[in-house]
């Protein structure tokens, strides 16, 4: 044993210095949130519970019964059941979603082709009861009122609303100078 | 041993008492088992005679759903495998999908994808250090490890919109483009990440107990650790210098320098030695891949597989029709065909071997989970070892329940 050595193993440096280093840490500033009191915002495009978009004009929900959403949601959480209106139009009777199911994948946000569904960044929804997580075609859009109303909707659907144009090569983007199919067709 | 040395029965004294093996039952909810692995320990005093591990405490039948589901829907379940690093069984599985089917992913993607997997990697090896400290003794290691772990997980969660069960990756691409403020923010974390490592090494890397804990425990010569099947940082801390970035490079491996770190002794110090080594690599390969990276797609041109972009399904026909098909029907020209592709993922090799039969839905899906190999290393690891080595044993070989019960 060299005296270096020694002299580490006697006066335990590598301790002392570990020991230097959380001391030096009990003055830095703290990094920790005091949760319920300090809350962090999600960030932008969060995914978090899911509203319906209602359409600024009617007031109504954009939905309009495809099922595409409920088709692709890989955990089968989304129930949608269609009747007949007025003018044999297809009404959406109700529209539920079993959000304890949910995976939050925001697949239901991809697949849908009208963006007529979207996740809110709003995270904080514990209950005592079940039925608070089975979301209605009516507490899905309040969520949208409370959450997502406004322009901040309509950024979530420029932003996040994928796949665009722009993420494929130009051909698609030149697509709609080439002939279709069904022309070619006849 | 205990019983007759303290014992003053006369029995005893003269050796003719009869003496037991304890069996004890380690887990399934042991804090140190990480997760809810179930080790059934046959002791002699403190010295381990057997041990048996027992799986399963977690299986949901990822295989079989992915049977019934379309190659698109099974990305959130691959989310559940190795819930620690999401993102890189993610990349995995889209990977095998694209080579199946022939899909070319954009090279911006493919940075993307590297960059997202280093970030991965490294939350994963922080969780990783972090837990075994803890199981081992050094608490603050613990604290400091999740103050890192929580700046990327931010940046997960500013990239994708979720923290841990990310989704991000497509089939042919990824969800969404990533913007030069989120590469900025993330370039000056990596420059001060390698401070952060170096202060993990002052608490632990020389501290003699650590040592004490460490060193010499859990031994796997190279030899064993091939025969067993053993990957990732467990096979290189024994010497071998197998990755699969590097022997069969995927995404932009091949475009970035980089070393594997290898152990020597295989113990349990030298695979923490090892992990402690990739977080450096790691951070140079994001640098790296941060500077190198050019504008461009970040999606493949594959009509068939891939979702048409929404501002056509907005406006086009033929758009919406392949949109409505693609969803409810799944990718209906999949060809026919099997193919196994491996990927290294933290905790190893994880592989997705995927049988097509051309209906949208993969026909047999199989999983190789590292974590499901290690585990079958625990009886060679902890049987003569002592009762407290266990606990580091289990640390060292960094297993997801979730991975290897699927
Ligand atoms: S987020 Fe995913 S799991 Fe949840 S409803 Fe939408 S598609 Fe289904
Ligand atoms: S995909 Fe959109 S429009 Fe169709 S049912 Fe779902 S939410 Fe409604």
């Amino acid at each position: 044993m060299t005296t270096k050595k020694f002299i580490k193993k006697v006066f335990f440096i590598e301790i002392l210095q570990g020991l230097a280093l959380t001391l030096k840490h009990m003055f830095s500033p703290a990094v920790t949130r005091q949760y319920p009191y300090e809350k962090r915002e999600a960030a932008a495009g969060f995914r978090g519970l899911h509203a319906l978009v209602r359409d600024k004009e009617t007031g109504a929900a954009k939905c309009v019964g495809c099922g595409l959403c409920a088709a692709m949601c890989p955990s089968q959480c989304i129930h949608i059941y269609t009747i007949e209106g007025e003018d044999h139009k297809k009404v959406v009777d109700r529209y539920e979603i079993d959000v304890l199911r949910c995976v939050f994948c925001a697949f239901c946000v991809e697949a849908c082709p009208f963006g007529a569904i979207s996740l809110t960044e709003h995270y904080e929804y514990s209950d005592y009861a079940k039925d608070a997580f089975y979301m209605t075609k009516e507490k899905l859009l309040l969520t949208w009122d409370k959450y997502m109303a406004g322009e901040k909707g309509e950024e979530y659907f420029k932003k996040f609303w994928r796949p665009m144009s722009e993420d494929f090569i130009q051909k698609i983007q030149n697509a709609k100078f080439m002939p279709t199919c069904r022309h070619k067709g006849g | 041993m205990g019983t007759t040395k303290y014992s003053l029965n006369n029995d005893v004294k003269s050796g003719s008492l009869a003496t037991e093996e304890l069996t004890l039952s380690f887990g399934p909810q042991h804090p140190a088992a990480h997760g809810v692995l179930r080790l059934v320990l046959q002791l002699n005093g403190e010295t381990v005679v057997r041990c048996t591990p027992y799986v399963g405490y977690l299986h949901r039948g990822i295989e079989k759903l992915a049977e019934h589901r379309n190659y698109f829907q099974i990305i959130p379940l691959t989310d559940r495998l190795d819930y620690v690093s999401s993102m890189t069984n993610n990349i995995g599985y889209c990977i095998v999908v694209e080579k199946l089917f022939g899909i070319d992913v954009p090279e911006r993607a493919k940075f993307i994808r590297t960059i997202a997997a280093e970030m991965s990697r490294i939350l994963s090896h922080l969780l990783w250090l972090g837990t075994h400290a803890l199981d081992i003794g050094a608490m603050t290691v613990f604290l400091y490890c999740f103050r890192e772990r929580e700046k990327f997980i931010d940046l997960f969660e500013r990239l994708c919109g979720a923290r841990l069960t990310v989704s991000y990756p497509r089939i042919g691409g990824v969800r969404n483009d990533i913007g030069n403020n989120w590469l900025e923010d993330l370039y000056k974390l990596t420059e001060e990440f390698p401070m952060r490592i170096e202060q993990y090494e002052t608490l632990i890397d020389k501290n003699r107990i650590w040592l004490r804990r460490t060193k010499g425990i859990g031994v796997i010569s190279a030899e064993d650790a091939i025969n067993m099947g053993l990957s990732g940082p467990l096979l290189r801390g024994s010497g071998v210098a197998y990755d699969v970035r590097k022997f069969m490079p995927y995404s932009a491996y091949d475009k970035v320098k980089w070393e594997v770190p290898i152990g020597k002794n295989g113990d349990v110090y030298d695979r923490y030695r090892v992990r402690m080594e990739e977080f450096r690599q790691s951070n140079s390969i994001i640098r790296q891949c941060i500077e190198k990276i050019s504008s461009g797609p970040i999606m493949a041109q594959a009509p068939k597989f891939i979702l048409p972009p929404k501002d056509k399904v907005l406006t086009d026909i033929e758009h919406l029709i392949h949109h409505f098909v693609l969803i409810t029907k799944g990718a209906q020209t999949a060809h026919h065909g099997e193919i196994y592709v491996a990927t290294e993922v933290p905790k190893g090799e994880l592989g997705f071997y995927i049988v097509s039969d051309g209906t949208g839905k993969p026909y047999r899906m199989r999983i190789r989970a590292p974590s499901f190999v290690h585990i079958s290393a625990l009886p060679k690891l902890c049987e003569g070892a002592l009762v407290a080595d266990v606990v580091a044993n289990i640390g060292s070989i960094d297993i997801v329940l979730g991975e290897c019960d699927r």
